[in-house]
């Protein structure tokens, strides 16, 4: 990946990449460790401060929504995909 | 990704309406812009399949990052398939999302909107920045970050303009609580941006003629 339009589109992206990632960062220590629908509620002043994310899941991966519907949602997906994918044979 | 992490009943019914009507309207105009098409692209058809499955699957995974984010890959729906078709797939996604829990019913409208845009701006960029940034790595992660960053622009005015019922904070506190969201939404974006450039440079690399208007 040498040619210039490459190259400068690499650079570009670098320094969009790093700029978002240090107002994020910038951000993040400004309003602390909590998790986003909590961080939502008292961002707009809501009391209670929303559905605090649980813990566990699979190494800080947390399901949002019901796990079974989840599943099944995501079958009946699959399921879809492979039946179109049968009948345009891309 | 942006998407309004409200509860029901956060919104009045009445700009629960608005935005769902707007909603209504574009995804009116997609369906319109789909059906005029001369013959069905089935290509496009099973692509969109995909992008509803995956984008599904990871939108309702909480990532260990900032405390507990998700992706959603909407610029990813709209480099792919377009705005067109992009926009029935978010207002799917949205729907199926908020039937298993994860968003409200109410805020399916305002949610679809912020997509939308999402998806729009991601295709928009990803076709205009086509002669300055032919890498096609580099341009999907910038037209994602783009269209993220107008997500986030437009989740907010969203919120501003509806104001949230019970709350006594004047908008000026909430566009600052929600800006600081948008600055860590960005954090993610930087993450989806990543994801999608890869994705989009090795489908440019095996199968460039599901990216259309690309050269092999």
């Amino acid at each position: 990946m040498t040619e210039p339009g490459a190259i400068k589109g690499r650079l570009a992206f670098l320094a969009l990449f790093l700029l978002v990632l240090v107002t994020a960062l910038a951000a993040y220590q400004l309003s602390g460790e909590m998790g986003i629908e909590e961080r939502f509620t008292q961002a707009v002043g809501l009391e209670g401060g929303g559905d605090a994310e649980e813990g566990g899941g699979w190494f800080g991966f947390a399901l949002e929504g019901n796990p079974l519907l989840y599943g099944v949602v995501l079958g009946v997906l699959v399921l879809g995909i492979i039946l179109t994918f049968c009948y345009s044979r891309i | 990704m942006a998407h309004i992490h409200l509860e029901d009943g956060s919104f009045s019914l009445l700009w629960v309406a608005v935005w769902w009507i707007a909603a209504v309207v574009l995804i009116g105009i997609a369906i319109y812009l789909v059906r005029s098409e001369k013959k069905p692209d089935r290509r496009k058809i099973t692509l969109a399949a995909f992008c509803t499955a995956a984008a599904f699957a990871i939108f309702q995974v909480s990532l260990p990052i900032f405390g507990g984010v998700h992706l959603n890959l909407t610029p990813l729906i709209g480099i792919l398939v377009g705005p067109a078709a992009g926009s029935l797939v978010v207002l799917i996604i949205n729907i199926l999302s908020a039937a298993i829990g994860h968003g409200g019913w109410g805020l399916i409208g305002a949610n679809t909107l912020v997509n939308i845009v999402e998806v729009g701006i991601g295709y928009a960029m990803f076709r205009m920045l086509r002669s300055a940034i032919p890498d096609l790595f580099s341009r999907a992660g910038i037209a994602t970050i783009i269209g993220l960053f107008c997500g986030n622009i437009v989740m907010v005015l969203i919120v501003i303009v509806s104001g949230v019922q019970g709350v006594n904070q004047s908008p000026s506190q909430i566009l600052t609580g929600l800006s600081l969201i948008a600055a860590l939404n960005m954090g993610v974006a930087v993450i989806e941006a990543f994801i999608t450039g890869l994705i989009v440079a090795y489908i440019g690399k095996v199968r460039p003629d599901l990216l259309s208007g690309e050269r092999p």
